[in-house]
């Protein structure tokens, strides 16, 4: 049998995407819809074989009533996100405007420090855990020995067991590994900024802070708006900084959703009720994608496909 | 800007703070990876409270002949072959998903979109499930199906922007002279596109190569770990084997630098077009 033309090129349309399909389906569509019916039963490690029974809505019930729901969604909302999406952001963009400065452009600073950015970027997040866990370090650390040298402290802190300090060492290490990009990201949008505006506006009398509040400020902000969405769904889910620095600890201090899934999971065994968690997050995180189309329409992705 | 280059001594501290600026913030980006790159190369025993002073390689020697090869082989395989398969599979949808209209595109698109963000923390349970099932648990090929379905999403976006570049009436002369759309991929549109895919492979060799999460789920037999598993084994209860974590942390970050260079900057224009455009 000869087939038309047009039944040809459907065909091939076909055999062209049916693997993209096959994932697209295998490992996102029914793994998400599996885990949404897991999430409804109390199925546990243990009786995995044959699966377990339905619970209702009774794993919402219970995690969004427990004692430790409240501090875990502190935890991911406020530390783990809020806070290093903003210290990442205001220092990628200290650093990009540092560079964009005449004075280190003109000591051809930028290719150093593109160089000097690769370094933690290019470090995968296990090993930037181990670089800064080993700088915190109580008895071995850089850091510890540094302050004791000097006599700042008189006895070594234990910077990842401190209740006051695991946070804030905890969002050093995702922002030193992740404010690379933001800074390499700005520096390229600062060079959108039409330098005759910037000109024009000095010769109107603007100061620099004006110059930079009204000028290469709205020029950076869909760029900085896109890099805080990015940033922000990316963080949220993130698992491997708060579990390879602290396991969630000291005790459950630093638990957040991605690591409450896990340890619910296989640690607990809960499987049903960790699934519950993670419905819970895919819902918040689908309102934060509702936000990011709103302010971007689909503009850019029409852009891609033409 | 040039005329706002203040003068005299207002000149001169002006140029000092920003010099000073950008000395913290080297110190600050640069100094945990020299602290990690020293200290592989000096003698920290779990014993041993501070360095002997000198350098060495021990702690080479010691993780290589305890098994860390191992890791670095079953990582080679599984993110050589996830990323080989994943660019494969990318091409042709990119090049069916730019060259072709057809009902249910925008979906697609719009899947692959979503699927750049979707969080796999969430797909864990049910993957782990569905994998312990089908005794796919410890498998290599489990791992590598995953990462395989992990990077295609991104390697996709990346090569449907590279593709709008390239002139569709290229195909299509190609098509008139009697070329099947296998032979146009192949013998035009893969040539042309090759630094697009090199991109493509490099980042997906990269985000597989510091995948920790799926890894730490699917695979609990020590000789199918993979480098991020395998570092953490030197984190003990109570101790912890410094020389031997940070020798293993220079070796993970090593091939992630160097194919980090040339992608730089493809990276950032991937990741944030549109925004500058």
């Amino acid at each position: 049998m000869k087939l038309s033309p047009l039944a040809r090129e459907r065909f091939t349309i076909f055999m062209m995407l049916f693997p993209t399909f096959l994932i697209l389906v295998g490992f996102y569509l029914y793994p998400t819809l599996y885990n949404l019916e897991l999430s409804f039963t109390d199925i546990t490690l243990l009786k995995l074989r044959q699966g377990g029974d339905p619970v209702g809505l009774a794993n919402y019930t219970e995690f969004l009533t427990s004692s430790s729901f409240f501090d875990i969604a502190i935890n991911t909302v406020f530390w783990l996100t809020a806070i290093s999406v903003v210290c990442r952001i205001i220092l990628g963009l200290g650093f990009a405007l540092l560079l964009n400065s005449n004075f280190l452009k003109r000591m051809h600073m930028t290719t150093l420090a593109r160089l000097i950015l690769l370094v933690p970027w290019a470090t995968p997040p296990v090993v930037a855990v181990i670089a800064w866990r080993w700088l915190f370090d109580p008895t071995h650390g850089p850091i510890n020995s540094w302050l004791l040298a000097t006599g700042l402290i008189s006895d070594p802190v234990a910077f990842t067991a401190n209740l006051t300090t695991v946070w804030p060492s905890i969002v050093t290490i995702i922002v030193w590994n992740t404010t690379p990009l933001i800074g390499v990201s700005l520096l390229a949008a600062l060079q959108t900024v039409p330098s005759d505006l910037l000109e024009a506006s000095e010769i109107d009398g603007a100061n620099r802070w004006q110059s930079f509040r009204f000028i290469t400020l709205p020029y950076l902000m869909p760029t900085i708006s896109v890099l805080t969405l990015m940033s922000v769904i990316w963080t949220f889910n993130n698992f491997v900084y708060v579990w390879l620095t602290t396991g969630a600890g000291p005790g459950t201090y630093t638990n957040v959703l991605a690591t409450e899934v896990y340890l619910k999971a296989f640690v607990d065994l809960r499987l049903g009720y960790s699934a519950a968690i993670g419905v819970t997050m895919a819902i918040v995180m689908a309102a934060f994608g509702a936000l990011y189309f709103r302010f971007f329409g689909l503009s850019d992705m029409q852009d891609k496909v033409g | 800007m040039d005329t706002q280059r203040p003068k005299g001594l207002a000149g001169l501290i002006e140029n000092g703070a920003l010099l000073t600026g950008f000395a913290i913030f080297a110190i600050f980006l640069l100094a945990p990876a020299f602290y990690v790159f020293k200290g592989s190369f000096e003698n920290l025993s779990v014993s041993l409270v501070s360095s002997d002073g000198g350098w060495t390689l021990s702690n080479y020697v010691n993780i290589f002949s305890s098994g860390y090869y191992v890791y670095v082989i079953n990582s080679l395989i599984v993110c050589i072959t996830a990323t080989f398969l994943a660019c494969t599979i990318s091409l042709f949808a990119a090049y069916g998903l730019s060259r072709f209209r057809f009902r249910g595109r925008g979906l697609v698109f719009g899947s692959i979109m979503g699927g750049q963000f979707f969080p796999w923390i969430i797909l864990v349970n049910p993957i782990f499930i569905l994998f312990a099932r089908g005794g796919m648990i410890n498998s290599q090929i489990g791992l590598i199906l995953c990462y395989t379905a992990f990077i295609t999403p991104f390697t996709i976006y990346l090569l449907v922007g590279y593709l709008t570049t390239i002139p569709k009436s290229l195909d299509e002369a190609a098509i008139v002279d009697g070329a099947s759309r296998l032979t146009v991929v192949t013998k035009i549109i893969l040539p042309i596109m090759w630094p697009g895919m090199v991109a493509a492979a490099t980042f997906g060799f990269l985000q597989s190569w510091s995948e920790y999460l799926l890894a730490l789920a699917l695979i609990t037999d020590d000789s199918m770990k993979t480098i991020p598993l395998g570092l953490y084994q030197y984190f003990g209860d109570v101790n912890v084997d410094w020389g031997a974590v940070m020798a293993g942390s220079v070796v993970a970050t090593v091939p992630t630098l160097l194919l980090f260079l040339p992608l730089q900057k493809k990276l950032v224009s991937g990741l944030t077009s549109g925004a500058t455009k």
